[in-house]
């Protein structure tokens, strides 16, 4: 597709600098171009752009896009700001841009930016979902790995997994990976990226499945601020039409600041024979502060046998809450596929693991239609 | 003028892991249940401070936890005396004492590393062996514990290759902290358990051999926590029991003898319905 460029920044050289910079991108070509908000909005009509760049850091910017909106009904708007801010990228798009690119940008960055929102289709932001778990041992990294490549298989969207363990992140062991870059990268650098550079860091492993691992060794911990984790979670969401992340067992300022931002947050414990049920049922106590706790918090267990319809709603009563899925003890298949670096539903797509864990997909996918890009 | 006693500091022995699930809960209910049958003084702690399985696994219904101590604490300092915040657990015979992990999440939440640290060298004063069980993470708590421990038993089990990598992560960490050698004590845990992997590869991946093997018996395992009673204070009993009392003997720098059976009441007890 070949995109016509409206350009709408009031800085007189950074005008100068992107107009260069679409001109040159193959595919791209400048339009028109304004200073003046209400010249761009008056006068662009009569260029036919289909593409909208526009500076939100000005007074309003914000209901800009709006106007902007009806102004030229059917070109798409892409949102420039000097530097990534969650909250402008996630009000932004809730106003109805397709994304946010950080300007200067270079021509692969503007190219990544607009495939990237054409691939999301219509309502760009991820769905985040958070693995939570009482204890460690939960079997959440096995369900979390697969769980993506069914969502990735069935919708034919892109998944990213974010693993925020952040000391023993198991997920590049799962994939067989030997990441160059790392969550500690992409956080020590997020300042510096937009949504499109902040992608070369997550690893591909399927299509449409990509990976940002976890800390290659726990004295890296203390270097992952929260609040910039947060951003980096913020800006995966424009990456993904689902972010999957994997955080360390228990409450701990990570987990709890990952699941309060989340869409979902599933609580994963693995039936051991002990008192799994219990440790469950006080972790749900936290969560019932909640006001939407049922909608938003969902109970998985994990090896279950028999993994039928009675054990589900058996487990349900012991816990007193409804559990959404529940997970079959395939402990030959599962650790097999992990010493390989293979998925277990790609190993056995037949098996009862393989099924469950596509219920579960189809649960997901079926919510869409609430998304919550602001919940952070 | 009166008699200087010198004060003595009793055994700190830290039972940690990288990997969870490894039985640390398990084989220090044990170790403290065998060494209070051998007559010392043994305080169990629960640092598993959100989740901690000590009180299950003995079915204690503990009064004081450790957020009740850390209360008493900060209002009366050194003033106060930590063993009143600890429940017994006895068998027979065979008494110790535990120091639960905190009732509730947000109490335990808010347990301070150092005031933890302050417990366990209150307890050191009081009993012979304080053992303390942990969670799978280098926290700042762990750390503190690493330090001050005289014996760290790192567990581990051979399961699957995630596992053995967070065991070699841990065990590389450990060494970065340059801990005299015979201070770190690799138990492999549930060693027959179905897997591919042998344990001589991950000893030479780990870099050296593991001080003691314990088999894998889940059924007994499970029994004994279902019944609230140690495997080692049942005779007649498992391998695993068996196992866990020569490891005990190792750490007691006494070869196990079965002598000691005899003058403990409820060997004859068990001979009669065991």
């Amino acid at each position: 597709m070949d995109y016509r460029v409206l350009l709408m920044e009031s800085d007189r050289l950074m005008l100068e600098r992107l107009s260069q910079v679409i001109n040159d991108t193959p595919n791209f070509s400048l339009a028109a171009r304004f200073q003046n908000v209400s010249d761009a909005l008056g006068q662009g009509a009569v260029f036919n752009p289909n593409l909208i760049l526009l500076d939100i850091e000005q007074p309003d910017g914000m209901g800009l896009i709006d106007q902007f909106k009806r102004a030229y009904p059917t070109a798409a708007i892409l949102c420039m700001g000097e530097k990534w801010q969650a909250e402008n990228a996630s009000q932004s798009v809730k106003a109805g841009a397709k994304g946010y690119i950080i300007k200067p940008f270079t021509g692969m960055e503007l190219q990544e930016t607009v495939e990237t929102f054409s691939r999301l289709g219509g309502d760009a932001g991820a769905e985040t979902l958070v693995f939570f778990s009482p204890k460690g041992k939960s079997g959440k990294t096995t369900l979390i790995a697969n769980l993506a490549m069914s969502l990735a298989r069935k919708t034919r969207e892109p998944v990213g997994i974010i693993d925020a363990d952040l000391q023993f992140g198991d997920m590049a062991v799962f994939f067989n990976l030997a990441p160059q870059t790392t969550i500690v990268e992409a956080v020590r650098d997020a300042r510096f990226l937009s949504p499109a550079s902040l992608r070369s860091y997550f690893m591909p492993v399927a299509p449409n499945v990509s990976v940002l691992c976890g800390t290659p060794t726990p004295n890296m911990m203390d270097k992952i601020a929260i609040d910039k984790l947060e951003n980096l979670i913020a800006m995966s969401r424009s990456l993904f039409r689902y972010v999957l992340i994997d955080v360390p067992a228990g409450f701990n300022p990570t987990s709890i600041a990952a699941a309060e931002g989340s869409s979902t947050t599933f609580m994963v414990t693995m039936i051991n024979g002990a008192y799994e049920i219990d440790h469950t049922k006080r972790a749900l106590d936290i969560f019932r502060d909640w006001a939407d706790v049922e909608e938003r918090l969902k109970v998985i267990f994990t090896r279950v046998e028999p993994c039928d319809s009675r054990s589900k709603m058996e487990l349900a009563q012991k816990l007193g809450y409804p559990v959404a899925e529940i997970i079959p003890n395939e402990y030959t298949i599962v650790s097999d596929a992990a010493d390989k670096g293979k998925m277990a539903t790609d190993i056995r797509p037949d098996s009862p693991l393989s099924r469950q864990v596509d219920r579960l997909a189809d649960q997901i996918i079926g919510r869409r239609h609430r998304i919550r890009w602001a919940a952070v | 003028m009166g008699v200087f006693t010198q004060e003595i500091n009793g055994v700190v022995i830290t039972f940690f892991s990288t990997a969870s699930a490894v039985g640390k809960t398990l084989i220090s209910t044990n170790m403290a249940s065998e060494l209070a049958r051998q007559g010392k003084k043994v305080c169990l702690v629960d640092f598993d401070l959100q989740f901690g399985d000590v009180s299950n696994y003995l079915q204690l219904l503990p009064q004081r936890t450790a957020y009740d101590l850390q209360q008493a604490m900060n209002l009366q300092g050194n003033a106060v005396r930590a063993e009143e915040f600890l429940t017994p657990y006895e068998y027979h015979n065979v008494v110790f004492y535990v120091l639960a992990a905190p009732a509730k999440l947000e109490e335990a939440y808010n347990i301070d590393a150092d005031k933890a640290m302050d417990m366990v060298r209150q307890l050191q004063k009081v009993f012979d062996y304080v053992l303390v069980d942990t969670t799978s993470t280098f926290s700042k708590l762990n750390l503190a514990l690493l330090d001050l421990s005289t014996i760290v038993s790192f567990l581990g089990i051979v399961d699957f290759i995630p596992t053995i990598k967070n065991m070699k992560i841990g065990s590389e960490t450990l060494k970065k902290m340059n801990y005299d050698k015979n201070k770190i004590r690799l138990i492999l845990n549930r060693s027959n358990a179905k897997t591919r992997i042998s344990i001589e590869d991950v000893e030479n991946l780990l870099g050296e051999p593991f001080y003691h093997i314990l088999p894998n018996d889940f059924q007994a395992a499970s029994r004994s926590i279902k019944d609230g009673v140690p495997l080692v204070l049942r005779s007649g009993g498992s391998e695993l029991g068996e196992a866990l009392r020569d490891l005990v003997a190792r750490y007691t720098n006494r070869v196990y003898d079965d002598t000691v059976d005899e003058h403990v009441p409820e060997s004859w007890l068990a001979r009669i319905f065991g």
